[in-house]
């Protein structure tokens, strides 16, 4: 049973609102460590810099969308363990199985709630504390 | 949604296409014969184009206030919904650095405790700020309802008011391109 607080979590949007957004509702699930960035390329070199425990990505982004993010991740062995949620539009369901294929840990579909995110994160991890 | 995809578009005599947009719904367009319209209340339209390669399309927003939702739900929809939008104009080419936009509705159409237009306004204004994305124009907040008619290829934008049009507040314009006439409704630049 993980500390939240204990799990660093990299938020990857090209939207600042939405990047607050995600951090705020990981805030009231107790989570304390967070890193941002604003597309895939920028993930990907903070990932290689210093490994999160946890990737919260929205798909479209410029420079390097959610799918390259991930496998790009899913690639690199100092990162390729790390838990990765993508983040879609209603529109997406495609997108979902390629995500799945390229070894997703699970989505959420947008706009989501902070209980729909708990249950997402609790899939992956666990029940949190 | 691009629309190609908008099963509503209308055809006038003149050429030009209708096309309206319903709450919940945007529609995105470089067809410079389009133009997009909506009908407000206490809901937003951000209208939103590149100026530079003629994409542009417009939303149709209400922040939820159910039961289950606070702040934060309202503020995770609505930045959903103005994404979707963002997302397809940069799909057909836009870049995000380019964009411009205008802010209508969020008028005060009941006099209740709680003012969910004025907060919808809030919203949008403070999306944009965030975003970093210009806001040059439109009409937000006063009391009553509004129609909005949008040309996303030129920018052009007019607004009549559907019920009180002395309730509306004065049209902010930060860029002026040429006004075109039309009786009994107010030319937004």
């Amino acid at each position: 049973m993980p500390a939240a607080s204990a799990i660093h979590t990299l938020i990857v949007d090209d939207q600042a609102s939405m990047r607050a957004l995600i951090r705020t509702s990981l805030q009231d699930l107790g989570f304390r460590e967070f890193r941002e960035a604003g597309d895939g390329e920028i993930a990907l070199r903070e990932m290689i810099a210093r490994p999160a425990h946890l990737i919260i990505s929205d798909f479209n982004m410029p420079n390097l969308d959610g799918l390259g993010l991930l496998r790009a991740v899913r690639a690199h062995p100092p990162t390729s363990r790390a838990a990765f949620i993508m983040l879609t539009g209603r529109a997406d369901r495609e997108l979902v199985q390629r995500a799945v294929q390229f070894g997703v840990n699970n989505y959420l579909v947008k706009p989501f709630t902070v209980a729909q995110l708990k249950e997402k994160l609790e899939t992956v991890f666990g029940p949190l504390t | 949604m691009t629309l190609a995809a908008h099963a509503d578009a209308g055809q006038a005599n003149t050429g030009m296409r209708r096309v309206h947009v319903g709450q919940g719904e945007h529609v995105v367009t470089g067809d410079a014969s389009v133009m997009l319209t909506t009908v407000l209340g206490s809901c937003v339209a951000m209208c939103l184009r590149d100026p530079v390669i003629g994409v542009g399309g417009m939303n149709h927003f209400l922040l939820p206030d159910g039961v289950g939702t606070g702040a934060n739900a309202a503020r995770r929809y609505g930045a959903y919904a103005m994404e979707v939008l963002i997302n397809d104009c940069l799909k057909m080419g836009a870049r995000r650095e380019q964009l411009e936009a205008k802010l209508f509705g969020g008028g005060r159409m009941f006099n209740t405790l709680r003012d969910v237009g004025g907060a919808n306004a809030d919203f949008a204004e403070q999306f944009l700020r965030d975003e970093g994305i210009r806001l040059v124009g439109g009409s937000l907040r006063g009391a009553g309802g509004r129609r909005v008619q949008y040309w996303p290829a030129t920018g052009r934008a007019l607004q009549r008011a559907v019920t009180d049009s002395a309730a509306l507040p004065e049209m902010k314009t930060v860029l002026a391109p040429a006004a075109v006439p039309d009786a009994g409704a107010v030319e937004l630049f």
